[in-house]
């Protein structure tokens, strides 16, 4: 019996990691989070339901979200998208001691002074946002459609560099996804490669 | 005064060769020594050329790949050539896998790497000296990713004798041993899709027990997952774990194959659906 009883036990264990080994994958339902905000709020995915959610992983200090922030491309999208109802969250699964780590008082402070403005910032130090999405980038972007579908997964544009001149020869893959979702249309691009610098994890 | 007028002339003409110099042959960039060679001192019209920039990284740092796998990006040289001359792609020796975490893994290389480019010289290239420049931008990493970039000159004649270099002979051939080989025509590739697999079947006509898929299209398989490899009497199967980015069928799976020993081939492998597919 007590045999009987690990052997379940074992299974069940088994059964998570196989949950969070789960596909991120365009098509499929997206994984359900609640992290906390720069302000200490804590954010539930599934309170969004009925709205468009961007996922975006941030690293200040990774030249090509540098590309996108110090060219002020970022925070127009953001801008743009949030004014149509969108709920922006940026994402920082920098662990303490690396590059892109910040506090929540430290990454207010950037927000100001970049002009950023997503709806929220979840800190993720411990990466398990991260894990959960699989993000392998900064930027990595997401998107998730109003009835919780994940909807985009991969890159912010076509041309992958660090250089801000090549941004207004790029295909916003974000805006076009947003665009084509909101027409009623299928995303013609819903899975793009990411590229940028590694998440830097913890593990 | 006349004489003060020749000197500020002079010193005129001194400062504009300065701002005219020729691009160096060698640099000392962030965290490495970047190098451009010739694989020859001298070229006829009608050869064609080979071309290298050495990087030489400090001890932690890397480079990436043509497929820098799930971060990164691969060096990219923009050439300033004399007429007649035309630069090829670059020739990519077989990359290393890096693993940051179970999840992340990419493609470069550490310490030593050549990357060269064979520049073709037209029969009606004019004789004399001939300026190679490109400028080279890549991206170094350690545990933090720079870019960089540099402007860099090779010279030599154009005449009717063609000489090889003896001082870059040595590097350029360690070099090719870390090129990928055409696939031998005896040898033959497959790839079955599953779910959640592509299964390579190689058969080399040997058991194989240890070799590594390198893919050269990105997006396609999961870079940080095991690759697990079965010996067949004639070869192996490769088990590659599917990308989550790969959302439409593929027909074609490109890479490079490394085997035990170093020595690496191109593969490119029909993918047809499930077993039975020859």
């Amino acid at each position: 019996m007590r045999q009987v009883r690990h052997i379940t036990l074992a299974a069940g264990a088994l059964a998570v990691l196989v949950v969070s080994a789960l596909a991120v994958r365009p098509g499929e339902p997206a994984p359900d989070f609640t992290a906390v905000d720069s302000n200490g709020k804590s954010q539930h995915l599934a309170d969004y339901k009925g709205k468009y959610v961007v996922l975006e992983w941030h690293n200040q200090g990774c030249p090509y979200t540098k590309k996108h922030y110090e060219s002020g491309n970022m925070q127009h999208l953001q801008k743009e998208w949030t004014a149509k109802g969108v709920v922006w969250f940026t994402v920082i699964s920098s662990a303490p001691g690396t590059q892109g780590f910040v506090t929540p008082s430290q990454e207010n402070d950037y927000l100001k002074q970049m002009g950023a403005a997503p709806t929220a910032v979840l800190m993720d130090p411990g990466g398990s946002l991260g894990h959960l999405y699989q993000a392998k980038t900064t930027p990595h972007m997401y998107i998730i459609d109003p009835s919780g579908t994940l909807i985009y997964n991969g890159a912010i544009d076509d041309h992958r560099s660090s250089d801000q001149a090549d941004i207004k020869n790029s295909k916003n893959y974000v805006a076009a996804a947003l665009s084509e979702a909101m027409a009623g249309k299928p995303v013609t691009d819903s899975a793009t490669t990411p590229y940028g610098c590694t998440v830097k994890y913890k593990d | 005064m006349r004489a003060l007028l020749v000197r500020v002339i002079a010193a005129l003409f001194c400062l504009l060769s300065v701002g005219a110099a020729s691009p160096p042959e060698k640099v000392q960039a962030k965290h490495a020594q970047v190098e451009v060679l010739s694989r020859q001192t001298a070229v006829r019209p009608g050869q064609e050329l080979l071309v290298g920039v050495h990087f030489s990284l400090e001890p932690g740092w890397h480079i990436y790949w043509v497929n820098p796998g799930d971060s990164g990006q691969p060096p990219a040289f923009t050439w300033q050539l004399p007429q007649g001359f035309s630069a090829g792609e670059i020739l990519w020796p077989r990359p290393e896998r890096m693993q940051s975490t179970a999840q992340l893994a990419d493609y470069g290389y550490h310490g030593d790497v050549l990357l060269a480019v064979p520049v073709r010289v037209s029969p009606s290239a004019r004789t004399g000296a001939a300026a190679i420049t490109l400028e080279a931008k890549w991206l170094i990493c350690r545990e933090v990713c720079l870019p960089d970039r540099a402007q860099l000159q090779v010279s030599l004649p154009v005449g009717p004798e063609a000489r090889d270099n003896p001082a870059t002979a040595g590097l350029f051939a360690a070099n090719a041993k870390r090129l990928p080989q055409p696939f031998p025509a005896k040898w033959k590739a497959t790839v079955q899709t599953t779910k959640d697999s592509l299964v390579v079947s190689l058969e080399i006509g040997r058991t194989l027990s240890q070799a590594g898929f390198f893919p050269l299209d990105p997006g396609q398989i999961d870079n940080a997952a095991p690759q697990k490899i079965e010996a067949t009497p004639r070869g192996a199967t490769i088990t590659l774990t599917k990308s989550d980015l790969l959302v439409k069928p593929i027909r074609v799976l490109r890479g490079v194959l490394v085997l035990a020993d170093g020595t690496a081939y191109h593969v490119e492998a029909p993918v047809g659906a499930g077993k039975g597919i020859k």
